[in-house]
């Protein structure tokens, strides 16, 4: 059953002149074309597939009202492989080739920096989904690159909630070798021992470590009382069935990314009770005012994609809103939508979404974004911090090492 | 505002850097070791250039070549360290390596950053060559010919290694190492020498990397995919010929960047692994072996 | 509480050999170096995950069913791996590379990138007398290395199907010479094989989780084990996991868990530069 290698290579080439030919685009017409650019494919897929559904959930409402100035908007969707060369390619590629008017989306800052840097050279907006890292707002001014979340936004909250809400005196800290979570776990450290807090175990390890027994026997020699666990939602399902499984002696467990997440509360089970996690919002946890929106999105998302959408999903739905809103105020104002038009109108945008109040300040970050900390009490996410969004009461100490299912 | 081909040369830049990359582990290669562990080299490539230029502010062109010598360096240290281990031991031995690098390098925060990597490296300076001003740090189409230039290089270097002198010696070790030294080959001399030429050369295309990109981070440049790439591209293309391990970047990163991301955003990967699979079937020793038959056949 | 370590550091161990085993069998009888390894592993964990939560099979009956779905779907690959020709250990590791990006992206399309758990089969037990915890995947994980390392001893060493096995791993040729079904027990070795990968599988979706992207580290884990007890020493992988289970235990005990990779990777290299065919097999002694 030998392929001939002889045919092969023709019938290759031919696919190829097909394939080449038909993705040459002409002139575009009437649609309004946005790209994004998500790790679709591999380890980082589960959060930027949830990025890529929020932005067309977006595209897709917006053209159900009618577009923008009844133009429809098309999305150009590209995957980014996690490696930053990809990236650029695919930036490049969406700018060039399919000549896309914005960029959105992104999930890791190592891709979204390089992306901001070609948006700059372009002149094409940019408005990141889910970037975090100081460094890309402080380094070189980009008036192209804009972010609707940044680290301030959950490391204030988080630290506000440990030193008011639990005030404990020993705390562990325990976060993965990535930028964002090295990042976040320095300012909490610095930020706790400020505030007289003991930092007892500072421990860094690497995402796709099987076991954590050894860590959770030295957490509970170190008597602990709080335990931030800077990994994310796969390093939270090992972790926590560790921690219940040993008995480990702890009073609060707070994982500000991957807890908050339905699907973590599944298959995790009753082991996810009482767990603190943060979420910047969540189908009840929205900002006030924006009630019948966010229960909307939640229906209708669910309808059209048969999930429920989490946090992650609303970063990607604020950030193409953030982009469509933009586009409209251009529009409506008879201009063309150019880079600096559309740029402009995005620095001056003031809208009110489910997410958060979103505007930017001079450097493209999110003036309103702020995390809320929830706590999973009865299988439901609850917000419980601060008072004033809390929906539940703080349960602390979290009761002793779940019992089996 | 850039020109508006800047993705071709983008693209096929990094073509080059990965073709290049390919040359520098079938070098070693050669020599009848299947290295697992290059990453190690361009891991330490990038870092040496970026901290080099960060710390001592010296010019990105001599951090490529303090980068290619950190590869070296630790090549040096497989060379000797790793003497006495063969086959599928040696590759193991390779793979484990890359962790003392990356670790130290993911730890020792006040010297490296430790995970928050370093951002911000600058890009390669315009070089003023006469009448002619060469800019190989912004723009894409002298990013393109540098890479070019480089892929030259290495190409010619590799080819010394299948058809010279010096690959005659190379070729020796390979198929019998201890015949080879029966009859006079410098069996340790061709596996260091093969062993540090590849680690300098994977160094300089991991410190090229570092200021392309403007950016590093170890598990970016010491990742299992650094490793894999030259190996998968070589094996594609043909190991035993000058132009092979190039064939199968230029065949398989083109596509993949400029084709199949287009066509499939989401299953790419998919038809990249066909592609693969097919061609392994088809070709067992690699696409330039099969080309090499055809222009036999034609030209007899 | 050093009961509680040791207690981890041997399940960590039996987890990393019984990842391994299905691969070093294939790898030993037909040197075809496996690299979708990871992804089988994960299909294995699906099924356990779609019986277990759909229809409510208790645990332990996930066990023979993917052992015998992953003993089919080894021989699907197998067919496709007889297919490659010389380099042939070079050639299947890039053809099997190319099928773990098809089946990572197919179970990606399938199954979504959603991360799952297999449900736990229980709590944990307290051990009497020590403040250390048993849990019930920890239990299966040394019963089942220990089962499978048995039975595949037992196959080798007790049975002419076994011997002949044995004779395929140490040496293929003279093996054929002898009279060896060579192409026979290369099928063989991909069926039971795969089998062993299956009952790797529901122990993976418990103790790690399951992810269409997470089959690489399970391939690593099966590569390093393989190689470090020595090729085609299927019983020494025990052994070996065991012996990098419990290296990397007390690395992240004492050194923390950042330096865990570096001390493995140390150690891994000071063991094979200790016995460069692999730690557990025979030195070889000179031929006279």
């Amino acid at each position: 059953m030998a392929l001939r290698g002889r045919s092969v290579i023709p019938v290759f080439g031919l696919v190829f002149l097909f394939v080449l030919a038909a993705s040459v685009r002409g002139d575009e017409g009437a649609p309004v074309r946005i790209g994004e650019i998500n790790p679709l494919t591999g380890k980082l897929a589960t959060h930027g597939g949830e990025i890529h559904e929020g932005i067309l959930y977006a595209v897709e409402e917006c053209n159900e009202g009618g577009g923008l100035r009844g133009r429809p908007v098309e999305l150009v969707s590209r995957d980014d492989q996690s490696r930053p060369e990809v990236a650029i390619h695919q930036a490049e590629d969406l700018l060039y080739r399919e000549k896309v008017v914005a960029l959105v989306g992104g999930y890791v800052d190592s891709l979204v920096g390089p992306v901001s840097v070609l948006a700059r050279k372009h002149e094409v907006p940019y408005v990141a989904s889910a970037s975090l890292q100081r460094a890309l707002t402080r380094q070189a001014p980009n008036p192209f690159f804009f972010r609707v979340a940044h680290l301030d936004g959950i490391v204030v909250p988080l630290c506000r909630f440990v030193s008011r809400a639990l005030s404990p005196r020993r705390v562990a800290v325990l976060f993965a070798a990535t930028p964002g979570a090295a990042e976040m776990a320095g300012e909490v450290r610095e930020a706790l021992e400020k505030d007289g807090v003991e930092i007892v175990l500072f421990e860094k390890f690497r995402p796709g470590s099987p076991d954590f027994t050894p860590f959770l026997m030295k957490l509970k020699e170190s008597g602990a009382e709080v335990l931030i666990s800077g990994g994310f939602f796969p390093d939270h399902l090992i972790l926590v069935r560790q921690l219940r499984d040993l008995r480990i002696p702890l009073k609060a467990y707070i994982g500000p990314w991957g807890v908050a997440y339905p699907g973590f509360v599944k298959e995790t089970g009753p082991a996810a009770e009482h767990l603190f996690g943060m979420c910047a919002w969540g189908p009840g946890i929205h900002m006030p005012g924006t009630d019948e929106a966010s229960r909307r999105f939640v229906r209708r998302f669910r309808e059209r994609f048969g999930k429920e959408p989490t946090t992650t999903t609303m970063h990607g739905y604020t950030s193409a809103r953030a982009v469509l809103e933009a586009a409209k105020g251009v529009l409506e104002e008879g201009r063309d939508l150019a880079g600096e038009a559309l740029r402009d109108k995005l620095a001056a945008l003031d809208i009110l979404l489910p997410m958060e109040r979103l505007a930017f300040d001079s450097r493209g970050d999110p003036l309103h974004y702020e995390q809320v900390v929830v706590q999973i009490q009865d299988g439901e996410i609850q917000a419980v911090f601060p008072p004033e969004r809390a929906a539940g009461e703080v349960v602390y100490p979290m009761e002793g090492a779940a019992t089996a299912p | 505002m850039a020109p508006g081909d800047s993705i071709y040369f983008r693209v096929l830049a990094m073509t080059c850097l990965y073709g290049a990359l390919a040359f520098a582990w079938n070098l070693h290669a050669l020599t009848g070791v299947v290295s697992l562990g290059h990453a190690a080299f361009f891991g330490l490539g990038a870092y040496g250039s970026a901290l080099a230029v960060h710390y001592w502010k010296i010019s990105p062109w001599w951090g490529l070549l303090l980068g290619g010598g950190a590869g070296a360096a630790y090549g040096v240290a497989w060379a000797v360290v790793f003497r006495n281990l063969r086959g599928p031991y040696l590759a193991l031995a390779t793979l484990a390596s890359v962790q003392v690098p990356q670790v130290i390098i993911d730890n020792w925060e006040s010297v490296t950053f430790g995970s928050l990597g370093v951002v911000g490296i600058p890009a390669l300076p315009p070089l003023d060559l006469g009448p002619v001003r060469w800019d190989a740090g912004e723009d894409p189409r002298g990013q393109y010919y540098l890479l070019l230039g480089f892929l030259l290089l290495v190409a010619g270097i590799h080819r010394a290694a299948i058809s010279s002198r010096w690959g005659w010696a190379i070729r020796a070790v390979r198929e019998d190492e201890v015949a080879a030294s029966a009859i006079g080959v410098n069996v340790w001399g061709a596996r260091f020498q093969t062993l540090v030429s590849s680690a300098f050369l994977t160094g300089l295309c991991g410190a090229l990397y570092a200021h392309l990109i403007g950016l590093v981070e170890p598990p970016l440049v010491f990742s299992l995919h650094i490793s894999a790439v030259p190996l998968v591209f070589t094996i594609f293309g043909g190991r035993y010929q000058a132009y092979g391990p190039f064939l199968g970047a230029l065949v398989l990163y083109p596509l993949d960047q400029l084709l199949f991301h287009a066509w499939l955003p989401a299953g790419h990967a998919m038809v990249y692994g066909l592609v693969i699979v097919v061609a392994i079937l088809c070709f067992p020793q690699g696409i330039a072996a099969w080309l090499q038959e055809r222009v036999k056949s034609v030209w007899s | 509480m050093w009961v509680q370590i040791f207690l981890n550091a041997f399940s960590l161990g039996s987890f990393y050999a019984l990842v391994a085993m299905g691969f070093a069998l294939i790898f030993g009888v037909t040197h075809a170096f496996n690299l979708a390894h990871g992804e089988l592993v994960l299909l294995g964990g699906y099924l356990a995950y779609w019986l277990t939560r759909s229809f409510q099979v208790p645990f332990y009956w996930t066990l023979p069913f993917c052992m015998l779905a992953l003993a089919l779907g080894a021989l699907l690959l197998h067919l496709l791996v007889r297919k490659v020709r010389e380099p042939f250990e070079l050639n299947s590791l890039v053809l099997t590379f190319g099928v773990a990006l098809i089946l990572q992206n197919g179970m990606l399309s399938l199954f979504s990138a959603d991360y799952r758990l297999v449900p736990a089969a229980g709590g944990p037990v307290k051990l009497p007398g020590f403040a250390a915890y048993l849990s019930p995947a920890q239990a299966w994980l040394l019963a089942l290395s220990l089962g499978a390392t048995a039975a595949l001893y037992l196959l080798l060493k007790r049975t002419f199907f076994g011997k002949a096995l044995r004779a395929t791993i140490q040496n293929r040729e003279a093996a054929e010479l002898a009279g060896v079904p060579i192409r026979r027990m290369r099928l063989a070795a991909f069926v039971i094989g795969g089998s062993l990968v299956g009952l790797a599988g529901p122990l993976f979706g418990q103790m790690a989780y399951l992810h269409p992207a997470g089959g690489m580290e399970a391939t690593l884990v099966a590569i390093v084990v393989t190689i470090f007890a020595g090729i085609g020493q299927i019983r020494g992988i025990l052994l070996g996991g065991w012996i990098l289970g419990l290296a990397e235990t007390l690395a992240v005990y004492w050194g923390g868990a950042s330096w865990r990779e570096l001390v493995s990777g140390v150690l891994l290299i000071l063991f094979l530069l200790w016995r460069p065919e692999g730690v557990l097999a025979p030195k070889r002694r000179a031929v006279p």
